[in-house]
């Protein structure tokens, strides 16, 4: 965010905290205030004629204006001044007759199209929910199985899945995005995390020459997807932009069979009382009730293969592993549920030929894994047929890849360059890649 | 001699004693006398041309004598001063005369022969041909592959600009948000399609948004005004570019013309200085740039993918009679930016302008803004610019290039109209280009 630039409050008080207050303290104070007015720290004005935020001229407490029906009031309106003993006259808003944008107040919510009486609780990409996988799972009514499937990790333990020099090709691709990538000694988190992740991609990728219906495949950046479903008597909804997405000609085959899928009816589900399943949900209750998955009919790749979440420059967007992994499966169940109810229907069913969706999340040396089967679209009761979600998670790739060594007491503790390279992650890496081709 | 004795000394060296002493020695080996004082050589500190000489040439010493590469590019880019920055992206006018001039390069209006449009890519003929391991001609690709190629192609474009459900992008970030997935996507996808035909693709590095940077010096310019007035300074240049994408193998490309053959076009020569074109001067950190650093195996360039700016239309060119500048600009591009890679190839290997190559270096780019291709080859065959080693230089540096092509006329209704073939092929020419003995 850029430095706050004062350019002339209207309050006559010191400006106290309103340029030294940082990212860090007004993101603490925007997080744990709660109530509206709360002038501790400061509030954002969106007025053009001020600075940015601050703490803003002190508000006036306004006298409840008593209402007698039948009564009128007695005002000193007519007097054009004040006159003590009369009562202070209420005169209509004055509208400006032509629309400047500079000074528009927009309705307020109950006058909006989309205004229902229902909230709905919406999880974005910026959404960091404090229990965690225990919340996601509760939301999407899913059964965690730590471990990836045992079918899809043989993929990558079979010699012919293999890439030449598999080991030595993954450790160069370590190296040059932890750095060989800049002019500089070592680059930057935002910068080496997407690297990594293109050239482990494009490692992947050679392996077309073996298997050729990995060709047909896509990926896809900047797209946004919408799910909408109920759970005991709230709406949510998935929406937005959240990472790059790989579409597949085909779809994912299930990966648990339907006697393991009814055999999570007994499961139930966690709850975490006195905590509430929609905390630190985006609340609103203005929206729109759609189901999308972001491309058209007719999309030559309608099926969702892998999600994929880098870290990025944003700093708001910096997610422990927990809130990851949260993150992760809310959109891999958002983008399931779309294609659902876009294949079989709005209406709530157990599905005949569950969805699978992947999801791959890396900060550059920890990767998290998880593949989500969705085997039902009736989320409204907590009793049913549960999805499944299989995690891996906490992943090193690597150690340690330092510059310059680590040396404790005049020993050497860790060397410089790479160390500590670890294959079980990439051959995961590879199995969830090659899941659905070979 | 002559003192202890009272005779003239004229007298004595014609005695008998005399003269034979003096042959005596005759017939024996003449003794090897060191020299009783240093070589007579210029100071090194004196405000004189030879000490300047002198420094400079010891400076040059000290660069021959550098032990590693790292250390040559070091010492070569130490010392910082005032230097032109060189935009491959320019919007002046005719700025590919002047890059000529600046890099000596000529440039050669079509491609090379191996390039050339006649020569066939895709066999027609036989159904299947066995993948380039022994075969004859090692640059023809399957029809199956090459109809696959289109669908992919034809794929991207759709999903760019039909079936992904965008936004409108911000003002001036169109590129970005339309074209640079769709060419991210083209270049993986036909990588991995032809790393069958070409083995060098599989153990070439894929980078994204890589930082290319090459520093040079060319021409001398005497100073005209302030305190180092009078004094002959040579003109710096530095490029920092970033293309879109680029392939970087392990082994060097062959080259298109052997190097000591002369091209029988000129470099266009301008009188004028630099900054009339216009080109302001900077100061800061010289960089030699491949891409990655000095330590990575894939030390040689390929192919580089370059998207155009957002101000660069082409219906305000035409509208203002600048229609001959969009060749002109695309020109300015591919040579600038091929020049500073091959330069910056060349100088991980050794070579310098002192030490010039003793083979050419040669590299390829695509520049394009989604719908309008150019393809560029180029080779540089010499480093030695600067005043003192370009005086007996007859080499010359080659850029050629093709006009631009379409790629597709339109996108309706989910069909591409008008896919050309042609710049498919040429594409596909490009990417299976790999040295004779692989």
């Amino acid at each position: 965010m850029s430095k706050v630039l004062l350019n002339g409050v209207r309050s006559n008080e010191p400006m106290l905290l309103s340029v030294q207050i940082g990212n860090a303290a007004r993101s603490a104070f925007l997080n744990y205030s709660h109530s509206r007015r709360c002038d501790v720290g400061g509030r954002r004005f969106f007025s053009v004629t001020c600075s940015l935020f601050g703490r803003g001229p002190p508000s006036r407490k306004e006298k409840k204006t008593v209402e007698i029906p039948g009564l009128d009031r007695v005002t000193y309106a007519d007097r054009m001044h004040f006159v003590p003993g009369l009562a202070k006259p209420i005169f209509p808003d004055w509208q400006r007759d032509w629309h400047d944008p500079h000074h528009y107040r927009g309705p307020n919510n109950e006058e909006m199209k989309l205004y229902k009486e229902n909230p709905c609780y919406v999880f974005n990409q910026r959404t960091k929910i404090l229990e965690g996988v225990r919340q996601a799972l509760w939301l999407t009514k899913s059964k965690l199985i730590q471990g990836l499937p045992e079918h899809i990790l043989a993929l990558a333990e079979d010699p012919a899945n293999q890439i030449e020099d598999q080991d030595e090709r993954v450790q160069q691709a370590i190296r040059h995005s932890r750095f060989w990538d800049t002019t500089a000694i070592r680059p930057k988190r935002d910068r080496f995390c997407p690297v990594l992740f293109r050239d482990l991609l494009h490692l992947c990728g050679t392996l077309q020459v073996k298997h050729t219906s990995l060709s047909k495949r896509i990926l896809a950046e900047n797209y946004r997807v919408a799910a909408l479903w109920n759970r005991e008597s709230d709406v949510f909804q998935v929406r937005g932009l959240n990472g790059m997405l790989l579409n597949s000609m085909t779809p994912l085959p299930a990966v648990a069979q339907s006697g393991e899928v009814l055999a999570t009816e007994n499961h139930t589900l966690e709850t975490f009382y006195p905590i509430s399943p929609t905390i630190d949900l985006q609340c609103t209750y203005v929206y729109d009730q759609k189901n999308d998955t972001g491309f058209r009919e007719g999309y030559p790749y309608p099926h969702t293969h892998t999600l994929f979440f880098t870290e990025t420059e944003d700093s708001a967007a910096k997610f422990k592993p927990e809130q990851l992994r949260a993150k992760m499966i809310m959109f891999a169940f958002g983008n399931a549920l779309a294609r659902a109810k876009s294949l079989y229907g709005e209406h709530p069913q157990v599905l005949e030929h569950p969805v699978v969706v992947q999801s791959v999340a890396t900060d550059g040396r920890l990767f998290q894994f998880i593949v989500l089967q969705l085997n039902t679209t009736d989320l409204g009761p907590d009793t049913g047929v549960k999805n499944l979600v299989w995690m891996d998670q906490d992943q090193l790739l690597y150690d340690y890849a330092k510059c310059r060594p680590l040396i404790k007491k005049k020993v050497v503790t860790v060397p410089a360059g790479l160390s500590g390279y670890q294959p079980e992650t990439f051959k995961k890496f590879l199995a969830l890649h090659l899941h659905g081709a070979v | 001699m002559a003192a202890p004795s009272r005779l003239p000394l004229l007298q004595v060296c014609s005695t008998r004693v005399f003269l034979l002493r003096c042959t005596q020695g005759f017939h024996s080996e003449p003794t090897v006398r060191e020299p009783a004082y240093p070589p007579v050589i210029p100071s090194r500190t004196a405000k004189s041309k030879s000490a300047k000489k002198r420094r400079e040439d010891d400076y040059h010493s000290q660069i021959r004598a550098a032990s590693s590469v790292q250390d040559k590019l070091r010492l070569l880019t130490k010392l910082q001063r005032e230097k032109y920055v060189v935009y491959p992206q320019t919007f002046t006018l005719n700025a590919d005369r002047w890059y000529q001039h600046f890099t000596k390069t000529v440039f050669l209006p079509g491609l090379p022969e191996k390039f050339s449009v006649g020569r066939q890519v895709v066999d027609n003929e036989n159904g299947k041909v066995p993948p380039a391991a022994g075969g004859v001609d090692p640059a023809v690709v399957d029809e199956n592959t090459f109809s696959e190629l289109r669908s992919l192609v034809g794929n991207g474009i759709l999903q760019e600009n039909f079936y992904l459900k965008k936004r409108r992008p911000f003002l001036q970030k169109e590129q970005e948000h339309v074209v640079a997935p769709f060419l991210s996507n083209l270049v993986s996808s036909v990588t991995n399609a032809l790393a069958k035909y070409n083995p060098l693709l599989k153990k070439s590095s894929l980078d994204f948004n890589p930082e290319v940077s090459f520093y040079w010096v060319r021409g001398e310019r005497t100073v005209t005004r302030g305190h180092r007035r009078g004094r002959v300074d040579p003109i710096r240049f530095q490029i920092n570019d970033q293309p879109h994408c680029q392939i970087r193998v392990p082994e060097q490309l062959e080259e298109f013309l052997p190097l000591q053959e002369s091209v029988s076009a000129e470099v266009p020569v301008v009188h004028f200085e630099p900054n009339r074109l216009p080109m302001f001067q900077r100061q800061y950190d010289n960089n030699i740039f491949i891409g990655s650093k000095v330590t990575d195996p894939c030390s040689y360039g390929h192919t580089q993918f370059h998207l155009v700016h957002d101000r660069f239309k082409r219906d305000r060119l035409i509208k203002g009679n600048l229609a001959d500048q969009i060749e002109v600009r695309l020109r300015a591009n591919a040579i600038a930016s091929l020049f500073a890679w091959t330069g910056a190839q060349a100088m991980y290997q050794g070579f310098w302008s002192h030490e010039d190559l003793t083979r050419p270096f040669v590299s390829q780019a695509v520049v394009t803004d989604g719908q309008y291709f150019s393809f560029f080859c180029y080779q540089l065959n010499t480093l030695a610019l600067t005043v003192q080693t370009d005086q007996n230089n007859p080499r010359k540096n080659i850029c050629w290039g093709t006009e631009n092509m379409r790629l597709y006329e339109e996108v309706k209704d989910g069909e591409v109209v008008g896919l050309n073939d042609d710049v498919l092929k040429l594409l596909v020419h490009f990417l299976l280009n790999k040295p004779q003995k692989m």
